[in-house]
């Protein structure tokens, strides 16, 4: 198991990367236990995910609440996966 | 070898394209990992591409002290030693010292970061061409920067324990540094080495630096 303390990065990366992952559709509760974060971590990211539109809720017909990547999440995925090569490269 | 006393505008003309090619390339590094920190603000990326930028500020510095000894040989006119030492070496010293020591903090932020060292830092490179000034040996401003860099090379392995003690990006910092100080000893009016050395130096150093910008450019798409 991996007990690094991930930083800032790879934790969006992580929390992008999990939705990703699942489908594109995740409800908030398994992807905060999956995220390992604490609920008030969780709740920062969330809103700064939010904010820059990376990632949207959705509500189904059941009235059920599910995350999702937008496109510009999915773009910004793609591009955070480069840039974690990149600092991994440059040892930074 | 004996100083040459005549304007060689081979040497000029080589010192002038690579000025510019390590400048483009420097300047390349920087521009092209701007998405990357705009997008994170992630501190490691800023002081590496900070320290890039101020390469290649730091050649262009280097070149125009170049220009000045040049400027002796070739025309009538000359600027004062008591002139043009401040006005080279203090911003040259500054630019290069701090260069140096953005490209080691990147490699070393996470376990030192600390605002006080990122000051201490500046402090060093305005005192170390300070120094060189008041002594009136700009050549001080070499060998301190040769002291300070072997100092700094072992506090980051001993920072960085655990971690892979030569990867290929430490090998490549290890001759941007050593090739920026024989850069720098290069300009010395003394010209120590024959004009075949020199080129060859340089042409390592551009080797050097197209290396990195390919490494930057493979993730910084």
């Amino acid at each position: 198991m991996n007990t690094k303390k991930r930083d800032r990065l790879e934790v969006i990366f992580d929390i992008l990367d999990l939705i990703s992952k699942n489908h594109n559709s995740i409800k908030p509760t398994p992807l905060l236990r999956y995220s390992n974060l604490s609920s008030t971590s969780f709740s920062e990211y969330y809103t700064e995910l939010t904010s820059k539109g990376f990632i949207k809720e959705i509500i189904d017909s059941k009235g059920k609440k599910y995350i999702t990547l937008t496109d510009k999440g999915f773009k910004y995925l793609e591009k955070y996966r480069l840039i974690l090569g990149f600092i991994d490269e440059f040892e930074l | 070898m004996p100083p040459p006393h005549f304007f060689d505008p081979i040497v000029f003309g080589t010192e002038l394209v690579f000025t510019i090619i390590a400048f483009i390339f420097c300047f390349a590094i920087y521009y092209k990992t701007r998405e990357s920190y705009e997008l994170t603000k992630h501190a490691g990326i800023r002081y590496f591409r900070d320290a890039f930028l101020f390469f290649g500020l730091s050649y262009i510095m280097r070149f125009l002290f170049s220009l000045v000894l040049f400027s002796r040989m070739a025309f009538d006119f000359f600027i004062p030693r008591e002139m043009f030492v401040p006005l080279f070496i203090l911003p040259l010293g500054y630019l290069s010292t701090i260069a140096i020591f953005y490209l080691i903090f990147s490699l070393v932020w996470k376990r030192v970061n600390n605002q006080k060292i990122l000051i201490l830092g500046h402090l060093i490179a305005i005192l170390l061409p300070l120094l060189a000034f008041l002594t009136r040996t700009p050549m001080l401003l070499l060998y301190m920067q040769t002291a300070l860099l072997m100092i700094a090379i072992l506090l980051v392995f001993l920072i960085r324990k655990g971690k892979k003690r030569l990867s290929k990006t430490k090998i490549l910092y290890l001759l941007v540094f050593g090739l920026w100080l024989i850069n720098l000893f290069i300009i010395d009016s003394k010209r120590p080495f024959p004009p075949e050395i020199e080129i060859l130096f340089r042409a390592v150093s551009l080797i050097v630096f197209v290396m990195i910008y390919y490494k930057v450019n493979k993730w910084a798409r």
